[in-house]
């Protein structure tokens, strides 16, 4: 901190006083280093395993654990000496940017806040002082954030680890219902670690911004990044992809950008070759979208929908995956597994056997757990929308209170997913 | 719409009743269920027996082993027939391997007048190497003596219920699962800690009285015998293993339980002699016919009276020399 804060300082002043050493070399050394660190602790393990596995060497790993959160404060900390150097950064004192890495409620799983948005609030007086609205109505999406993760996300965590981690075949319906079961694990426990994170820091009258709106609405890829993890997508763009080049030097170029942009985006996530392709089939897929548009062509609303949720829900697959193998198990089971039907009680006693179920998935709900999801995501207003209507009236007080009782079913306790990275 | 101050005030009233209502269950609920210590119904529900029943200056004898040590050692026939166990605990918890039988064994420093642990078990015992997940020794000690301070004992039943959709669960299932000697699940102790089988006729699960058992046996878990032996002997406390009886109609089909049921005994008593313990094959002494079983391993309460009567009798023998 006090290293990226010092480099930041330095960028700032740099033409007002006389250095041997250009901005740009400044801003270089400070990002290879910031990069370095995180290479080092999250990447070393990766890079150390393909050597030995192309070199058939046996290079000992380092096995280092990983620092929490560090994938999420390296980007907020290069984010501000690169706009240091663009002379966008204003006066800050040392507390207020110690702050701003450190704040705990996003530090851990974002939202990946930016200095501009953050640093103002914690340096306004008026924000010293206890707001009771946003004490309630960060109770509030608190309340949303928990029961998110506590009762619906852990709730799929069940059954996608069984799919992913246990059973050693899926058939058709078993493999659907796991891929399907963590494309909603994942946007319930990640949105709902971001309610909190929004929740909690209202408490200290700190606006964070909106990190999901309602991804799995999307009509597009380019509409789902829009939608999920809006300020990773942010950071992406702005960092990545527009100093790459953005839209600017032809389309070719601009493929290659976005190719490049997720392929990097993907390896952030974790250092591992199916995080790599998650990032590839996504770059792709925005590729082939851009394509499309360019054309001209349309297709019914319904229909890209229905492309756009499918796609995504296969490409987690490879992002869940601890392995090709594990992934692969699963996609030949979504593709080309046995349809068996699960054989209820109903028919049984008829004497006619359907087939055989994994008991977690045969003794559970799944499908109408599934239904559910799929309606809350499509149907229901997300908690930004929630936020924008709350009143302290009597029915979100109850909303609260029933959010909160969800802190008694901690017991299924699972860590949050985005702690990973 | 209410003013934000008058919100605030009800929620967090709300908070606290709630809050109150949840802490009086769950302080209910841990006098008079087993609290969650490590996800294990049997080790938990064993654990609050020791801390509700036992006086730990009384007891000379710990049972120890899986359910072939919890219902095939009766220990109130032990105490009946035997003159030198005189106060028996039965400190055994279903389907432990031998490894966690070690851990088990750490709790009972706690006992200052122990003067032996028995060990009973079949070759079935040792197939395996499970360990518990998380095992606090210092703490699982302090509990059983009911010394834990109020404050770690009220930090321990909300960590315990911080899901009450699980202890109404385990509420429910106490009754139905946990009370009846008719099933194998049965957890309603005795004085000593046993839970004799009442299983008869129709009560007889077909797949577990006919199913056979592996004979390889896992080497971690005969290491963990030898360390159970050694350290008993270092603590100068007699150790016992007792080879339980088995089905013979389940040795003579099959080659593979013939050879182990040859071998076992030499293995076991040679592992365990080096440490001066002794080794008792009941099976052999026994030969009991099938109406004493429950399942191929598990004896019904007329096997586990009969078996125990017999181990009273080779300690007394064997402790008077």
């Amino acid at each position: 901190m006090l290293f990226n804060y010092t480099m930041g300082r330095e960028l700032v002043h740099h033409s007002t006083k006389k250095r041997n050493y250009s901005p740009k070399k400044l801003l270089a050394f400070g990002v290879i280093a910031n990069l370095a660190l995180l290479g080092y602790f999250k990447y070393a393990d990766f890079f150390i395993m393909n050597v030995n596995r192309t070199a058939g060497t046996d290079i000992p790993l380092l096995e280092l654990a990983l620092p929490l959160a560090i994938s999420f404060y390296t980007f907020q900390q290069i984010a501000y000496l690169v706009d240091s150097y663009r002379k966008e950064t204003q006066e800050y004192d040392f507390l207020n940017y110690a702050v701003f890495v450190t704040f705990f409620p996003q530090l851990i799983a974002g939202p990946i806040v930016h200095h501009k948005e953050m640093m103002p609030q914690f340096a306004k007086l008026k924000n010293k002082v206890m707001h009771y609205h946003n004490i309630a109505l960060g109770l509030f999406i608190f309340s949303i954030g928990l029961f998110k993760k506590v009762v619906i996300a852990d709730s799929f965590a069940v059954w996608a680890t069984q799919g992913f981690d246990i059973e050693k075949n899926l058939n058709m319906i078993e493999a659907w219902f796991t891929s399907l079961s963590y494309t909603f694990q994942l946007y319930f426990d990640f949105s709902g670690y971001t309610d909190m994170a929004i929740g909690i820091a209202l408490l200290f009258n700190i606006k964070l911004p909106i990190n999901f709106n309602s991804p799995y609405k999307a009509t597009s890829i380019q509409d789902f990044w829009r939608r999920w993890h809006i300020t990773l997508s942010r950071f992406l763009k702005d960092y990545i992809y527009i100093p790459l080049g953005g839209n600017r030097k032809g389309e070719i170029h601009t493929y290659t950008n976005l190719f490049a942009t997720f392929i990097l985006g993907g390896i952030w996530h974790g250092a591992g070759w199916t995080f790599v392709l998650w990032g590839a089939l996504h770059g792709l897929a925005l590729v082939i979208h851009r394509a499309w548009q360019k054309l001209g062509l349309r297709m019914p609303t319904l229909l890209a929908w229905f492309i756009t949720f499918n796609f995504i829900n296969i490409a987690w697959v490879f992002f869940r995956a601890t392995s090709f193998e594990s992934a692969m198990k699963v996609l030949k089971g979504m593709f080309q597994g046995d349809l068996i039907l699960p054989n209820l009680n109903l028919f049984s006693d008829l004497g006619i056997t359907l087939g055989k179920w994994s008991r977690v998935y045969y003794d559970s709900y799944i499908g109408l757990w599934l239904l559910g999801g799929l309606l809350v995501v499509l149907v229901l207003p997300n908690s930004m929308r929630w936020k924008e209507k709350f009143k302290t009236n009597y029915f979100y007080l109850l909303f609260t209170v029933l959010g909160f009782l969800a802190i008694f079913m901690l017991h299924r306790k699972s860590e949050f997913i985005y702690f990973n990275f | 719409m209410i003013s934000n101050k008058t919100y605030l005030k009800l929620l967090f009233s709300i908070f606290i009743i709630i809050g109150i209502s949840v802490m009086s269950y769950s302080v209910n609920f841990a006098k008079n269920y087993p609290l969650p210590i490590i996800d294990h119904i049997s080790f938990d529900a064993k654990m609050k027996f020791i801390r509700d029943h036992i006086d730990i200056n009384e007891i000379d004898t710990i049972v120890v082993g899986s359910s072939l040590a919890l219902n095939n050692v009766n220990g109130v026939i032990l105490e009946e027939n035997s003159k030198t166990c005189k106060h028996v605990l039965n400190i055994s918890v279903w389907s432990i391997s031998a490894l966690q039988v070690e851990k088990i064994l750490e709790l009972t420093t706690i006992f200052p007048n122990l003067e032996r642990i028995i060990y009973s078990g079949q070759f079935t015992s040792f197939n395996f190497a499970n360990v518990f997940k998380k095992f606090d020794t210092d703490f699982l000690k302090k509990y059983m003596q009911n010394k834990l301070s109020p404050l770690e004992y009220a930090a321990f039943i909300a960590n315990a219920c911080k899901d009450l959709s699980f202890c109404k669960k385990r509420e429910e299932e106490w009754k139905k699962e946990y009370m009846d000697n008719t099933k194998f699940s049965y957890l309603d102790f005795d004085h000593t800690g046993s839970a004799p089988l009442h299983i008869y006729g129709k009560d007889i699960i077909k797949s577990r009285w006919n199913r056979g058992d592996g004979p390889v046996q896992n080497p971690n878990a005969l290491k963990a015998l030898a360390r159970i032996a050694d350290n008993t002997q270092k603590r100068d406390i007699r150790f016992y293993f007792i080879q339980q009886p088995y089905r013979q109609a389940m040795i003579d089909k099959s080659p593979n339980i013939q050879k182990i049921m040859k071998s076992f005994p030499i293995d076991i008593a040679k592992i365990i002699g080096k440490y001066n313990g002794t080794f008792f094959n009941l099976h052999e002494k026994l030969h009991l016919d099938d109406t004493h079983f429950a399942d191929r391993s598990h004896l019904n309460d007329k096997g586990s009276s009969i078996g125990s009567q017999e181990i009273a009798k080779f300690i007394d023998a064997k402790e008077a020399k």
